[in-house]
Parts: C-alpha cells; structure tokens; sequence
C-alpha cells in the first residue's frame, strides 16, 4: 500500500540557506508521526514545505501518489492536507466563531469532499455542511461554544490550542500537520489536547506532529522520528525511541526546561504516563 | 456665531467629513490587505469626478455616468495593482509605496492631458434648490453625499462582518499566512481591497465634484486630508476612518467658521501634525503611523 503522504529527497530553505538537504519520508493513512528535533533542526520548515508555503527546491512531495507539491498552498488545504502553525496564529480581534468559520473557507461551495478512504463520517459542504462541522467541533469543546462571540485574543492559552485545533478540523482535514502543539501550555493543558488528538486518530485522521518535547510527542505517537540540521537520522516505533539511551539523554529533560515549565531531570517519570 | 451659522458650518463641514471619510476608507481598505499607505488614493478620488464629468459632457445620463466612473476608476486601480504592485511584493513595503507615489504622478498628468486645467463641474444630483433647516440652508447634494456614504459604510461593514469573504480580508489582515493555510487566496483578497478602495474613492469624487468642482490637481489634497482622517481614527481601523473622516470635516467648517476660511486647508495639516506626535495610533487605536 502506498503511503498518505511522501516526501522524498526534500530540499527548501530560504534565501541563500537551505534548510533541508534532501528529505524523505512517509505516512501512512491513519498514523501518527511524530519528528523530534532542537530548535532550529528545520520541523517547521518541514512543514512549511508540505503546505506549500516554502517552495521545493528538489525532490517532490506526494499525497496518495499524486503530486502535492504543484498544488500551491489553497490546492493543498482543499485536498485536506491542514497545518495548525506554530503559535497557533490566530486571528486574535475575530471571534472564536468566525475564526471556525474561516477554518472551514477551503471547504466552501464544494459538494462532497475529496475522495477520502478513511471512512470518517462526512458532513458535506456548503453553508449547511458549515454548520454541522461547527456543531460538530462545538461538541468536542463545548469550551469554545460559551466563548462562540469573544475575540480569540482573550482565550486562554488552553482554549486557543483548542480553538486552533477545531478550526483545522472545520477545513475536514485527511493529514493533520501539527508544529509544537504543546508549546507555552501548561503540562495539564497538554494532556487534555493531545487525547483529544489520539481520539480524533481513533476516528481516522492521520496526524504529522513536529515537536522539541521528544516525551509528549512519542507518547502520542505511533512512530517517531528524530531530526537534525535537516535530515531524518533516525526513525523507529515510538516506544523503542522513548527506551533508546541516546534519545533519552539527547533529547528528554529539555522539553520542559524550553517550554519554561521548569526543568524535570530526565528518568524521573514525572511526565510520562 | 449664531445658531444657524452653526448649523450652516456643521452641514458644510458634514459634506466634505463624508468625503474624507471615504478617501480615509479606501486607504484603509489597501492599508489593511498589504500594510501600504497608497499614495495615488487622492487621485482616485480626483480620477473619479473628472472621469464622471467626461461621460456626462459626453451625453450620458448623470447615473450611468456616476457608475461609468466607478467602473474606470475600479479597472484602473485593479490594473495598477497588477501590473505595479504585485511584481514588487517580494520587493517589500518601500518599492510598493514609490510605485503608489509614481502611479499618482502619472494619473496627475494623464488626466490633465486628456481633462484639461480647468475645475470642471458636475450638475448637482436633485437640483441646487436649498432646504432651510431651523434657518440654515441645506444643499441638496449634502443629502446625497451624507446619505451614499451611510449606504457605502453600511454596505461595507456588512460584507466585512457577515459574508464569508469579507472575514477572510479581515483574517487577512490579521494574519496573511494564517489565513493562506485555511485556503484563502492572499493575492486575490489584496486584489479585491484595491477594486473595492478604487470604487469608493471613484464615488467620493463623483459626489463631491458638483459641490467643490473637480481638477487633475485636486487630488492631492483631496489625498491628504483622507490620510489625515484615516491617521486621526487609527489606521487600519475601519470605524476609525469614518469617524476620523467626519470629524476632520466638522473640525474644517468650525474652523472655518471661527477662524477664517484661509485656514480652512492647514487644520488638516495641524491635526495629522498632532496625530503623528502625540497619539500615532489614532483616537481608536489602530495600529502606529510610525511603524510603517
Ligand atoms: N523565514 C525564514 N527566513 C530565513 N531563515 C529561516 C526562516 N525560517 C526559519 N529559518 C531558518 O531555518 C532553520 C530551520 O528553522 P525552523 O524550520 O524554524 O526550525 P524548527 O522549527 O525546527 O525550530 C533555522 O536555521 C532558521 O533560522
Ligand atoms: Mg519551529
């Protein structure tokens, strides 16, 4: 079978740096996968590549075989592939509900929806589908549906990363593209998101997460992968990168002291669960 | 001043707020979707009452001229943003502002080739008889100007506040990249801010062309005093530029009123001067004048 999505010998960068030096990689439908790296090893960049905000300088990118990487970044987000940014990038003077409503704008005036296998139920398009998908996303936070006419700006921290999360999923995605979802939230915070990812995965949403928080990532994910200076130099299950002494030692006990949550020694546990 | 001087200056200086309000508008309007102060703005407005005087001298009717000029002026203001600022949106914000500074000059003198020196006239839209209110005499035309741009203001914040599009500009203008990734067309949103800026300054000049006469000069006035309105209600900020707009206008006609009407064109002037030095962001606070 072949994979949801392909990247494969990925060169991007910007200006005169190139950032990734011929990536490649895989996800397949109902995955999740996450990529582990310092700040500054190009996750966002990686991202930016797969939305097409930074143009390809080699290699291609594939989503089910066909070519993703000419769509441009309207075409990508209309075949569901849907990046939640980091920082959540708001749009903090709109409400929380026309930011929904916007998240869904790819999705306007379309009947049906892409040719997706993944056998999630669907809800159409059109102002009708627009209001079952909020309803739908109102379910999964009722949060947010008390809070439907404030300005997103006056939203916890919490409540922005749920409210960024529905509004990508008002946009029906396939491949839900996730850089630093857990950043500046609150450990508690985190927990509550990112079950709400593994159940959203449950239902057939595949999700690429970029993370410096190796242990919260792997915990979620299925498979890992471990970036640096913009190549994939290790890839394994989850579980096996979370046991891996070089992982440990490189890259756990750092999430916490980035995230200015405190640093927690690596091996004591705190965080896993 | 008597009660019905007052009034008089008030309903004057209502007139030209209402102009100012829409040249302050359509600045806005293109300052929000790209970050640019468009410089050739007051020549829309000049380019949209000369261009109305041309077919109504052609023999068009005063209606169809009105929305011919609109037309022209929309398709001018589209062209200029394809053919000039959009190659240089890699450039950055510098080279866009000198292409609004060259495409200014060059509309200056095309319409005085084509229009002539003159201050060329309009006929009012319903007559030049004077209503009298409580002893001030109201020009008709007031009425038509006061009244479009309540339609014109409403209208828009309707599209900005109710349509899926219209949000989309607005996200825009929050966050262009955001809004890119929830499939919104960044270059097609600053392509409709400049048709939508182009048409409502066409209409501020239309209508005040029968009031004020229209020639290939005025715009650059016409230009500054929308920028000052649009400083004075906090750029960027919609609600701001109208309000900025009719106060500026209500600031002329007193001044006017109580100084002397030779002062009328510096008070614009004093109060971007005020605006820039003790509150940049505006009475509404938009973003900083400055910053840009
Ligand atoms: N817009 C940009 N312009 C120039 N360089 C950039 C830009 N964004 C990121 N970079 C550079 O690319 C490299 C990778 O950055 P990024 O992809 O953001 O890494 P990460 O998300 O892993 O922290 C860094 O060296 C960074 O400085
Ligand atoms: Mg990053």
């Amino acid at each position: 079978m072949s994979a949801l999505l392909s990247l494969k010998g990925v060169r991007a960068g910007y200006g005169s740096i190139e950032v990734l030096h011929g990536l490649d990689l895989g996800v397949q439908a109902g995955e999740i996968v996450s990529i582990i790296g310092v700040n500054g090893s190009g996750k966002s960049t990686l991202l930016q590549a797969v939305s097409g905000v930074v143009p390809l300088r080699g290699g291609c990118i594939e989503l089910e075989g066909e070519r993703l990487d000419t769509t441009g970044v309207e075409g990508i987000v209309r075949r569901g592939v849907v990046q939640i940014p980091e920082g959540r990038q708001l749009f903090g003077p709109l409400t929380v509900e026309e930011n929904l409503e916007l998240g869904g704008y790819s999705r306007r005036g379309r009947r049906g929806r892409h040719a997706g296998g993944d056998g999630r139920a669907r809800v159409g398009s059109g102002p009708a589908g627009a209001a079952a998908r909020l309803d739908q996303v109102y379910a999964l936070f009722p949060r947010l549906a008390e809070r439907r006419r404030q300005a997103a700006a006056t939203l916890s921290g919490g409540e922005q990363q749920m409210l960024a999360l529905g509004r990508a999923l008002m946009a029906e995605p396939r491949l839900l593209l996730l850089d630093e979802p857990s950043m500046g939230l609150a450990p508690l915070i985190v927990r509550d998101i990112f079950r709400v990812l593994r159940e959203l995965n449950q239902q057939g949403l595949t999700l690429l997460l970029v993370e410096q928080d190796a242990r919260t990532a792997l915990n979620l994910a299925h498979r890992g992968l471990v970036m640096e200076r913009g190549r994939i130099v290790l890839e394994d299950r989850a579980e096996v990168l979370l046991a891996s002494p070089d992982v440990q030692s490189i890259y756990f006990g750092q999430g916490g002291g980035r995230h200015g949550r405190g640093t927690r020694p690596a091996g004591q546990g705190g965080g896993s669960a | 001043m008597t009660f019905e001087q007052l009034l008089q200056y008030i309903f004057s200086g209502l007139t030209s707020g209402s102009i100012y309000a829409l040249t302050a508008l359509g600045f806005t309007l293109i300052y929000n979707a790209t970050g640019l102060i468009n410089f050739a703005q007051g020549e829309l407005v000049m380019l949209g009452g000369l261009s109305a005087v041309g077919l109504y001298q052609a023999g068009l009717p005063l209606p169809v001229a009105f929305l011919g000029s609109l037309t022209i002026v929309l398709i001018v203001t589209v062209l200029f943003q394809q053919l000039a600022i959009r190659p240089l949106l890699s450039r950055g914000v510098l080279a866009q502002v000198i292409a609004t500074v060259g495409a200014s000059l060059a509309l200056r003198t095309a319409a005085m080739m084509i229009f002539g020196r003159e201050a060329l006239p309009l006929p009012a839209f319903s007559g030049d008889t004077p209503i009298r209110i409580f002893g001030a005499s109201l020009n008709p035309q007031t009425l038509w100007v006061v009244g479009s741009t309540l339609l014109i203001v409403l209208a828009l914040q309707l599209f900005y506040r109710r349509t899926l599009t219209g949000k989309a500009v607005r996200a825009c203008a929050v966050n262009p990249l955001a809004a890119r990734l929830m499939g919104v067309s960044y270059s097609n949103v600053v392509l409709l801010s400049f048709a939508v800026s182009g048409a409502i300054s066409a209409a501020a000049g239309v209508m005040i062309t029968p009031i004020s006469f229209m020639t290939y000069s005025s715009g650059a006035l016409l230009g500054l005093k929308g920028f000052a309105a649009a400083a004075l209600g906090g750029l960027g900020n919609p609600v701001g530029a109208v309000v900025g707009g009719v106060a500026l206008g209500i600031l002329e006609g007193l001044g006017v009123g109580l100084v002397s009407s030779g002062y009328k064109d510096a008070i614009a002037f004093v109060i971007l001067l005020l605006v820039l030095f003790l509150r940049p962001q505006g009475i509404f606070g938009g973003k900083a004048v400055e910053q840009e």
